[in-house]
């Protein structure tokens, strides 16, 4: 008994240290969606700082660790999420993954260099190498205490409970009672919302860096007397420490905590207990990698089930289409030359460096295979190196040539990644990378230490082969073979990429559920890809042990299949040529740096993890970065006269807001012929602002449909607004003006650019031209905080609310004050009861109502609802639009997007139509005909609506018809019914791009979607003078 | 012709090509002139490198070796040198633990820098073994790898430290254990190590070692895990102090390294275990600064294959005097300077034997047959050290802040290995 209690007292050590990691990450994840291998490379830093300034310099400890903990490592932790956590969250998950993966050995390096410098310097730094028994925060030797027999515990232990308690709780109150922990968990909850609300996600990320970076920190400095300053055990004691934070889904905080205590404890009592494992060697030492990979197998159940790695879209294939001398023969020219150099100009040094590495680029190669056409993330690559150049070596010991062993020994290492692969089935992203790393560790500790397959520490040798005249022994032989066989991998690999089997990897990786609808097996696929990739990496390793001409277990550890997964992946995955530039890169550069930048060794180190800031910014590698870098440039020259955006932007810009009155001075027609940039002089030309047909009636002043005063300013003001996505246009010169008090509703057909015209002027979408005005003020380049805090407010599709807070909570976002929630749960009496109550258990309409509810109390200067109606029944709908109607009468501003016209002709003062990516027609509700509302939402007009009939003349026979309303409110009845059959495709278009992230791929389902294929071309119509389809009454 | 087809039929094109360039000069290339080769061998100079692990993710670092090998190398060249010549020593290279840097190092060093011969190489790998001795290149280190044992270009300074199937087992450690214990009569040990084929390979050499000599082994278990110090030590010492009958054996081998060694015996100790502590690796001055490391350390025994700093000869006023010069002022001496330096000494030793006509050949002939006795390292003999070990050995204990000798540098008749 006294046996377990001690087991769990002692196993409550570690525990805690797993616990302050594992929160660590999940805080980092939730911020910004990175899973952060080098958190506990920022332990370590923090552990060598600790070391230097307290043993070194002699500074007293306690003031040093809360120095460290509480301002170096969150300054670490804001500086790294400025330079590349914060644009990581918006890239694919594998740059992801592995963009912190340079960081991990970078971090160290650093650290490592500084104190190297330091030592140049002549500052009294002590050697960070072979340090042990370190002093900690606590007397050094610890003091301990017997507490029974055999049960005791020292001050290191006590020292690491107590803090670890005391910032569990800290933890807790920050997040449960500050408003600052509210954001955090409203941050993680709906990172988009939260911009909207006016709280900066980005600054909430940075507070959630650093907090998490002093978790770092703190673990760190505890553990600087048990791990001492291994770089290497810090790392392992975080991807233990993962553990907890998957069984926290990496999105609890509470239950990554006691899911880390939980994790000390258990593998405490697995070594005390686990005699019954005693003889599989490293089966102990293999226990916290056997309950990472059951935690993940257990815990990940209930999530995707097909899921690959998040939807990243493939980058623009500028090649694509042209000829195959263009597109292979630079590379081919490439391999020649190399294959010539061996014989003529190389050294036997340099042959040697080359075949290395062109061994290498084999191996590299299969990495494009798993995660380039698989996006399955594979951190198990050295496992079927080592694996299958074992097996290769064990039967060459025996006599077996070197063909057939090499064949075995291939085959060995797929049916290793045919095993690797059952789990991959079930997990997607992170998780499967994280198994996949698991089981990495389990090999190297259990697989690899048995006797007869690794043979020791003498490995085995591996002779290279002589073909008849061909004698591999020679470097220069082996680097041309070399050569050959690489370039057939990536022959077959391009091939294999074009056929049939190709393209249905390509579906499953972008959308497995559509890939399985098609009939593509995503099962049977990934099955194929992993064992392919597996067998590749495989073949590659004996290529490479042959090399070496021996192998030993240790040569290729899962660590080291982490660093080639990151070396790849900077170069590029999308095409197994960029593999082959990252092996000979990995092979060159540090003897390169070495003969010609520096002998320090820590250096080239650094340099490569900055290839996680270059990820950030050219996701797809460096080797992609340079064919679509040179394709702008080219573009750029291509096209003097500017681009669209160029052009039109710098017309808009030389109009001032103040002189022109209102009105919008350039249209996309007015810039349509590409050369000539609007003069203001033009700007009142109501013929150049045919377009506009709102508020552009000769001079501005002339806008009969306004129902506020003339004079009035209006509180938000859209200018020839152009937008759209990753090169897909979708508006092209809406302008809009809504007035304080006004409702203006927004009528269109399906990718008009609706959901577009509320995220530019929520400034979620930055416009590609135009302006946009709040309150008279150009806040054009003012993003979705900013306006937020300027009062402007979206109420986005769907469902404004954080689900995961209570109402209570998401009504304090908004309301600071206790009294002004207390009146709307007065208001609201169906909220009151519930205020303890997730969010997200609420109906759809009373989702609505928390969403819309808190604006009546605090009334935003400007509106924005974007289908606020959406799904509802009809008597919500009725509530919803009559807090619509109340809030204007605060005098909100209000710019409504609906479908269900009915209503929102009951409420709205000024109608406008969207068609294209143009305003088409604005007026007055009274002026709105039963035609017109029937072609805005059949989007008949919408083909010739590249010059609409002028203003006057559309509103004038408009106000001439008085009988409008009622036909219109008859006609919309009819075109609400088509409009509602067309939803489901459009929602999907539209809600995509709602998705925060998600844009760039989910962006080109817009254009499609509108009748017109032209509006989806880059450039405006050519000429302006077209008006042959203009409907008129 | 679709993409596919001519992507590849490119690719059968350049294969064809590059096979017949291939082919063209592998017949051309193939033998090699090292055999007569006076690489890196002038009138008046030898040119030597070295391989150290100095830069590592796991901290442990072994860049003194190189001062080491400076202050033998010095010396040489301050005596006038190795037959006339006088040794061009390099310095060491950095392989940071990586088997794929440890190969290129080698590679650079023959190819780029062509030295006549390597030492030191010490390292935690050594997969530029095969290279350097395919390439005939003379390599002195610490033969606690396997491939100190068996090539023929390849020395360990104090022998071959591997044992191996049909080889021996050095005796150094029981036999040294027999003199501060009173003899092994009745006398009951534990042996610990990691829980790893290299932790399973040391439990089976040192049971066999230990329990031929006399002792009662009452444990020896592979049990602590080799990835990382663990920081719960409980699990493991329950067992061990209760191997002995329910009660605690006399003496704990541990066969673990430095951080492990630290956690355990701290353990231990806690416990209030009153018998004898002993692991081969915490020889090192450096531990006695930190209050932590020499409490936990304090009364192991520590085996060495060298002769102890704090045990005076000629050679150790001579080797202080050496290090003291090359680093420039008073250093705290370790042992890596010692196998550093006896791995120069080695090398010298051979060369000097080989005459003014130093060439491969030559040299591995004077190595075929070469003693000497008396060194720090013992009696030295080759090609015997390719098998074996030198078998000498000295214990050091931990007292108070600093280490004696508990049992002196000694040669004993080693066993063989089952």
């Amino acid at each position: 008994m006294s046996d377990l209690l001690g087991f769990v007292l002692s196993g409550l050590v570690s525990g805690a240290l797993y616990a302050l990691l594992a929160t660590g990450l999940v805080l980092s994840y939730s911020a910004s969606g990175l899973f952060n291998f080098a958190h506990g490379a920022t332990a370590y830093l923090c552990a060598l700082a600790f070391y230097e300034l307290h043993s070194g310099f002699g500074w007293p400890a306690v003031p040093t660790a809360v120095l460290l903990v509480c301002v170096v490592a969150p300054v670490l932790g804001w500086g790294l999420d400025r330079l590349m956590f914060r644009k990581l969250a918006r890239v694919g998950e594998t740059a992801q993954i592995v963009a912190t993966i340079g960081l991990l050995v970078a971090l160290p390096a650093l650290g490592l260099w500084i104190v190297e410098l330091l030592e140049d310097a002549g500052a009294s730094v002590k050697p960070a190498e072979n340090q042990f028994g370190l002093p900690g925060v606590g007397p050094s030797p610890a003091k301990s205490w017997q507490l029974t027999d055999g049960v005791g515990i020292d001050s290191d232990q006590l020292i690491t409970w107590v803090t670890t308690a005391v910032v569990a709780v800290g933890l807790w109150i920050l997040m449960r009672h500050t408003p600052l922990g509210l954001k955090l968990r409203a941050a993680v909850d709906n990172r988009s919302l939260v911009e909207l609300r006016g709280m900066s996600a980005d600054r909430l990320s940075s507070i959630a860096w650093m907090l998490s970076s002093g978790l770092a920190g703190l673990a760190g400095v505890l553990a600087t007397p048990l791990l001492g300053l291994s770089a290497h055990d810090f790392t392992l004691f975080l991807f233990v420490s993962a553990t907890a934070a998957v069984l926290g889904r990496f999105v609890s905080i509470p239950l990554a905590f006691a899911g880390g205590l939980g994790l000390g404890v258990l593998q405490n009592l697995v070594a005390g207990y686990a005699s019954f494992a005693e003889r599989i060697t490293g089966f102990r030492t293999a226990v916290p990698f056997l309950i990472l990979f059951a935690g993940l197998l257990l815990m990940t159940r209930r999530s995707r089930t097909a899921g690959t790695a998040a939807v990243d879209a493939p980058p623009v294939d500028y090649l694509a289409g042209r000829s195959w001398l263009r597109r292979w023969g630079p590379w081919t020219a490439a391999a020649v030359l190399l294959a010539v150099a061996f014989y003529t100009v190389t050294t036997p040094f340099w042959s040697g460096i080359l075949a290395q590495g062109l061994a290498l680029s084999l191996v590299f190669v299969s990495f494009t295979v798993v995660t380039g056409l698989g996006a399955m993330v594979s951190l198990a690559q050295a496992t079927f190196v080592t694996g299958a150049a074992l097996v290769a070596g064990l039967l060459m010991s025996h006599g077996w040539p070197f063909i057939a062993a090499a064949a075995v020994g291939t085959c060995a290492a797929a049916v290793l990644g045919a095993l690797v692969a059952l789990p991959a089935l079930r997990l997607g992203g992170r998780s499967l990378a994280l198994a996949t790393l698991a089981l990495a560790f389990l090999a190297d500790q259990v697989l690899f230490q048995i006797g007869w397959l690794r043979n020791g520490d003498t490995g085995w040798s591996i002779p290279r082969p002589a073909f008849g005249p061909v004698d591999l022994n020679d470097d220069r032989a082996l680097g041309v073979a070399l050569i050959v066989l690489v370039a057939a991998a990536v022959a077959a690999l391009s091939a294999l990429r074009g056929s049939p089997s190709g393209r249905a990897m390509l579906a499953v990786r972008s959308a497995p559920a559509a890939a399985m609808a098609s009939g593509v097996s995503v099962v049977r696929t990934k099955l194929v890809l992993f064992t392919l990739s597996a067998g590749l990496a495989g073949f590659g390793g004996v290529m490479y042990a042959s090399y070496n001409t021996r192998v030993t277990a240790t040569d290729f550890t899962a660590m080291t299949g982490l660093i080639w997964l990151a070396v790849v992946v900077a170069a590029g995955l999308r095409r197994p040529q960029f593999a082959v530039v990252a092996g000979l890169v990995y092979a060159l550069v540090p003897h390169l740096v070495s003969d010609y930048v520096t002998e320090s060794v820590h250096l080239p180190v650094i340099l490569f993890g900055l290839a996680g800031l270059a990820l950030a910014n050219d996701p797809d590698g460096y080797c992609a970065a340079v064919s679509v870098r040179a394709h702008r440039k080219r573009l750029a020259r291509g096209t003097p006269k500017g681009t669209e955006s160029g052009t039109a932007g710098d017309g808009l810009a030389a109009s001032e807001p103040g002189t022109a009155g209102g009105v919008p001075t350039v249209t996309e027609s007015g810039t349509g012929d590409g050369s000539t940039v609007a003069e203001p002089g033009t700007a009142g030309d109501p013929s150049a602002a045919a377009a506009a047909a709102y508020g552009s009636g000769a001079d501005g002043d002339a806008r009969p449909t306004a129902p506020a005063s003339p004079g009035e300013r209006p509180a938000l003001q859209l200018r020839g607004i152009r937008a759209g996505y990753d090169g897909a246009p979708v508006l092209h010169g809406v302008d809009l003006v809504v007035r304080p008090g006004e409702i203006l509703a927004l009528l269109g057909p399906n990718g008009a650019g609706k959901s577009t015209t509320c995220r530019v002027a929520a400034g979620l979408v930055a416009p590609l031209g135009g302006r946009v005005y709040v309150a008279g003020r150009d806040a054009t380049r003012e993003g979705a905080v900013r306006r937020s805090r300027a009062g402007v407010v979206l109420a986005p599709e769907g469902r404004g609310i954080f689900p995961a807070l209570t109402i209570e909570e998401n009504l304090a976002l908004y309301l600071r004050e206790k009294d002004q929630r207390e009146a709307v749960y007065e208001r609201f009496p169906g909220l009151a009861g519930r205020r303890g109550v997730a969010a997200g258990s609420l109906s759809g309409g009373e989702q609505q109502m928390l969403a819309l509810a808190p604006l009546l109390q605090r009334p935003p200067k400007v509106l924005i609802a974007d289908e606020p109606s959406l799904g509802l029944a009809p008597r919500v709908v009725d509530d919803v639009f009559r807090l619509l109607t109340e809030l204007r009468d605060t005098g909100t501003a209000l710019l409504l997007v609906e479908e269900k016209a009915t209503e929102v002709l009951g409420v709205a003062d000024t109608v406008a139509y969207l068609a294209q990516g143009r305003v088409t027609w604005c007026g007055p509700r009274a002026a709105v005909e039963a035609d017109r509302l029937t072609e805005a939402y059949l989007g008949l007009a919408a083909g010739s609506s590249g010059e609409p009939a002028a203003p006057e003349t559309a509103v004038n026979s408009a106000m001439s018809a008085p009988s409008a309303t009622s036909t219109a409110s008859a006609a919309s009845a009819t075109s609400t019914t088509s409009a509602t059959s067309a939803k489901d495709r459009r929602d999907s278009a539209e809600k995509a791009m709602a998705t925060p992230g998600n844009q760039p791929g989910a962006a080109d389902e817009e254009p499609p979607s509108s009748p017109d294929g032209e509006t989806a071309a880059p450039h405006p119509r050519p000429t302006p003078s077209d008006t042959k389809g203009v409907v008129r009454p | 012709m679709s993409r596919t087809t001519r992507t590849i039929a490119a690719a059968a094109a350049t294969t064809a090509l590059l096979l017949a360039t291939a082919c063209n000069s592998a017949s051309t290339s193939g033998t090699s002139k090292a055999e007569n080769s006076v690489r890196g061998v002038t009138d008046d100079s030898i040119k030597v490198g070295g391989i150290v692990s100095m830069t590592t993710a796991s901290g442990y670092s072994k860049k003194d070796t190189d001062l080491g090998a400076k202050a033998r190398f010095d010396r040489a060249n301050a005596e006038g040198g190795v037959n006339g010549r006088d040794i061009d020593y390099l310095g060491a290279e950095d392989d940071g633990q990586d088997p794929a840097k440890n190969l290129s190092a080698a590679r650079k060093l023959v190819q780029q820098d062509k030295v006549f011969a390597i030492a030191p190489m010490s390292s935690t790998t050594f997969s530029g073994a095969d290279f350097l001795q395919k390439q005939k290149v003379p390599t002195f280190g610490w033969g606690t790898l396997p491939s100190f044992c068996g090539p023929s270009y390849i020395y360990g300074f104090g022998g071959c430290m591997v044992p191996m199937p049909g080889g021996t087992i050095s005796q150094t450690w029981p036999e040294g254990l027999k003199k501060v214990m009173g003899g092994a009569a009745g006398k009951s040990v534990a042996i610990i190590a990691n829980d790893s084929d290299a932790g399973t390979f040391g439990i089976r050499t040192y049971k066999q070692s230990f329990a031929s000599a006399g002792f009662k082994v009452t444990y020896a278990k592979p049990s602590v895990p080799a990835a990382s110090a663990p920081s719960d030590w409980s699990a493991y010492t329950k067992e061990i102090l209760r191997s002995d009958g329910g009660k605690a054996p006399d003496a704990i081998v541990s066969v673990m390294q430095t951080p492990y060694n630290i956690g355990l015996f701290t353990a231990i100790k806690r416990t209030g275990y009153a018998g004898l502590l002993t692991d081969p690796t915490d020889y090192d001055p450096g531990l006695l600064a930190k209050s932590a490391t020499k409490k936990a350390l304090d009364g192991v025994h520590v085996l060495l294959s060298f002769q102890p700093f704090e045990q005076d000869s000629a050679a150790m006023t001579q080797f202080k005097e050496d290090i003291r010069k090359a680093a420039g002022k008073d250093v705290p001496l370790n042992m890596h300077m010692m196998t550093g330096y006896m791995s120069a000494d080695l090398f010298l030793a051979i060369a000097k034997k080989a005459g003014k006509d130093l060439t491969v050949a030559s040299f591995q002939k004077a190595a075929d047959g070469f003693a000497d006795t008396g060194t720090m390292v013992g009696d030295r003999a080759e090609p015997k050290g390719q098998k074996e070990s030198f078998g000498c050995g000295a214990l050091v204990q931990l007292k108070d802040g600093k280490y004696v000798v508990s049992a002196p540098f000694e040669c004993y008749q080693p066993i063989p290995f089952k």
